[in-house]
């Protein structure tokens, strides 16, 4: 029945004869193997092309299960409560991108929020969503037709992704799930799953067809990790097309009551909302139209032109040239006196980081430093050439 | 705030020798000596603010960035005790070792390196990645229960090096994801990288206009720390040109458009990206093919 190539579970497999992976050098000693084996997991990512401007939807169950105490106070509210935080590193590492909310429940599928650029409106409304009843069964087709309206008319140059967090092991579908599976595959959207409670196979099944990763938490912090993992960019498929977007670099301007010529003017991005923003003196100029907006980045409702500032832009760089690992080795091997080269610190660990390009020598605390936040070596800064 | 709170000052100074050599020939008022006796004061005053206030000076320079106070030997003390009984006039003796350090170890880079190559801009993203990385570490290393707030003063004197954009950009938003504030004075010509600098990371931008009042401008603007700032009249922030560049021609440009590869920005429409070299898409308008005439074929 099963043509597909699937992925043997661990009980179904043969016997594994982990004895022989394992080789003995001349002195017997396995280290070699040992690091062989681990180090054959860290691989530099090289040039890989990636998908920079995403459009991502989030799928939250609210279905009954949601109500269950294993995590703390309950699984809607630890699953809020991570959202947020997801939304703010989204944005913080994907400043052109874009992330809509929607939640299932009653068999219904229901939009929190629209695609938009602008992290505070999901964030207000997940904040307000922690009041919802949990009830009925989340719809697995629905939640995912409703995406795909939006998705289906975004750029083929954008990513369109879509993450589910599914806690139900049942969903209630109108039609056929695979036909809808096909359309997506069709469409290239990207669906990956977070499952709460356990595996289930319909996932598996759509996640393998449109290339997406599944994966089922272990407890609060595996599920901030795994959530974590959609946060930077995936690589992007072959077939999305590249092409060049066309771009506004609005200038700020800071009007103050002083200044004769400043002319009192609605923001455009305040037209929508009901809290009375009202006249301001300053802000972003639409280069195209004219139109007014406070925040950036935004696209223009007037001309359709995406406004960004160039450090928007420049957020996104360290995606695009990612730093080499450093090789570890031991410090008593070092000849010269035992400073870190970045801090001044003594070295005080049992292991030291070098730089394979500068050779210069750091501590565990800036080497975790330079690679999560810096994302550039401050010595090799030093050599004046150019990056 | 609680009094234990820990309040860094990093002072980054460009020393670069190429600019300081020319300013000594064009006028004798501001020299490389007298701006670090600048530096020096506003040092000393904030570690006299209070107790727990802490201080780091690097020197910025076109080889190197070398760390002029705290410096390596500083766990081993003792050697500073003797300068600092030779002080003589009632100093808090804090004060007058750092001091002494800041003059020692600046005439000792001075006289060591050399500017060889084509090297004549500073270093100055560089120095800013060192000073993050030796904030990051006094910030693990304090007790439980007391909280590190640290900002860093760049001192700079030459132009700025288009060079350094990237190194430099990814440095502003380590240091916003820190809450570390870039504060900026600049003696000569504006600078566009740490404009956006103050502007991102929520720090006070100064043009000086009379250089030989540096030491004012030092106490009166950069002395004060956050919490501080707030009711102060300090100078008004800046206009920012975020306006971004293009890649071929270097000019700032409103509308351009954007490889969605690898992010390079073009002022004209071309059919491939000269960074990562992909073809682009282009919108052709629809062909009409006239309508071919089958033949019949002869049987």
């Amino acid at each position: 029945m099963d043509e597909e190539p699937e992925r043997a579970k661990r009980w179904e497999g043969g016997y594994e004869r982990t004895w022989e992976v394992l080789k003995e050098d001349e002195s017997g000693s396995l280290k070699a193997t040992v690091e062989e084996i681990l180090f054959q997991v860290i691989e530099s990512h090289g040039q890989v092309r990636l998908g920079m401007m995403r459009h991502l939807h989030v799928v939250i169950d609210c279905s009954r299960s949601m109500d269950d105490h294993d995590l703390k106070p309950n699984r809607l509210t630890s699953t809020l409560k991570l959202m947020e935080t997801f939304v703010d590193e989204y944005f913080d590492q994907n400043p052109i991108s874009q992330l809509g909310l929607i939640t299932t429940k009653n068999k219904r599928a229901e939009k929190l929020t629209d695609l938009a650029g602008n992290p505070k409106n999901h964030i207000v409304a997940l904040k307000k969503a922690v009041d919802t009843l949990c009830v009925g069964e989340p719809s697995l087709y629905n939640s995912l037709n409703l995406a795909i309206q939006t998705l289906k008319h975004m750029p083929g140059h954008t990513s369109r992704e879509i993450l589910i967090v599914l806690s139900s092991l049942t969903t209630c579908d109108p039609a056929n799930i695979c036909e809808l599976i096909k359309t997506l595959k069709a469409l290239k959207v990207r669906v990956s799953v977070i499952g709460l409670s356990a595996e289930v196979r319909v996932c598996t099944v759509l996640t393998r067809e449109t290339g997406g990763s599944y994966h089922v938490i272990l407890d609060e912090s595996h599920f901030k990790e795994l959530l974590m993992l959609h946060v930077k960019p995936p690589p992007a498929s072959s077939s999305s097309e590249c092409s060049l977007i066309r771009m506004g670099f609005p200038q700020h301007i800071i009007a103050s009551l002083t200044n004769q010529d400043a002319k009192p003017s609605f923001s455009m991005s305040h037209l929508d909302s009901s809290s009375g923003a009202g006249l301001s003196l300053g802000g972003y100029f639409c280069p195209q139209c004219q139109a007014k907006y406070t925040e950036l980045p935004v696209e223009c409702k007037v001309c359709g032109l995406t406004l960004v500032s160039a450090p928007h832009l420049a957020r996104s760089f360290h995606h695009l040239f990612p730093l080499a690992a450093f090789t570890e080795s031991p410090v008593d091997g070092l000849q010269d006196d035992r400073v870190c080269q970045a801090c001044q610190g003594e070295l005080k660990d049992k292991t030291a980081f070098t730089c394979p390009s500068c050779r210069s020598v750091f501590c565990v605390e800036c080497d975790l430093f330079i690679h999560d936040s810096l994302h550039c070596c401050p010595c090799c800064l030093h050599s004046q050439s150019p990056p | 705030m609680a009094s234990d709170d820990i309040n860094l000052l990093v002072i980054v100074v460009d020393v670069n020798p190429i600019w300081w050599g020319q300013q000594a020939q064009r006028e004798t008022e501001l020299t490389l000596s007298k701006c670090l006796d600048a530096v020096m004061v506003l040092g000393n005053s904030h570690m006299a603010m209070s107790r727990t206030n802490k201080l780091a000076v690097i020197a910025s320079h076109c080889q190197d960035s070398h760390f002029l106070y705290p410096g390596k030997s500083w766990g081993a003390g003792d050697s500073c005790e003797e300068d600092a009984s030779s002080s003589g006039d009632g100093k808090y003796e804090l004060l007058s070792v750092a001091n002494n350090f800041i003059a020692e170890e600046i005439r000792k880079l001075i006289a060591k390196t050399d500017v060889t190559g084509n090297s004549t801009d500073t270093l100055l993203a560089g120095s800013l990645a060192k000073a993050l990385c030796y904030i990051n570490r006094v910030a693990k290393d304090h007790e439980v229960g007391q909280e590190t707030k640290s900002r860093i003063l760049v001192i700079k004197a030459a132009e700025d090096c288009a060079l350094q954009y990237m190194n430099f950009m990814n440095v502003i938003f380590a240091s916003q994801k820190q809450n570390i504030l870039i504060d900026a004075c600049v003696l000569d010509s504006d600078s566009g990288l740490l404009q956006q600098a103050c502007d991102i990371t929520g720090g006070l931008y100064l043009k000086i206009p009379q250089k030989v009042a540096l030491a004012q401008y030092l106490l009166w603007v950069f002395l004060p720390d956050c919490e501080q700032r707030a009711q102060l009249v300090l100078p008004p922030p800046v206009h920012v040109d975020y306006r971004a560049a293009c890649f071929c021609h270097r000019n700032l440009i409103e509308i351009g458009y954007v490889c969605s590869v690898c992010l390079s920005i073009f002022c004209n429409f071309s059919p491939i990206c000269t960074t990562c070299e992909t073809a682009f898409k282009i919108q052709l308008p629809q062909m009409v093919k006239p309508k071919k005439k089958k033949l019949k074929q002869q049987t």
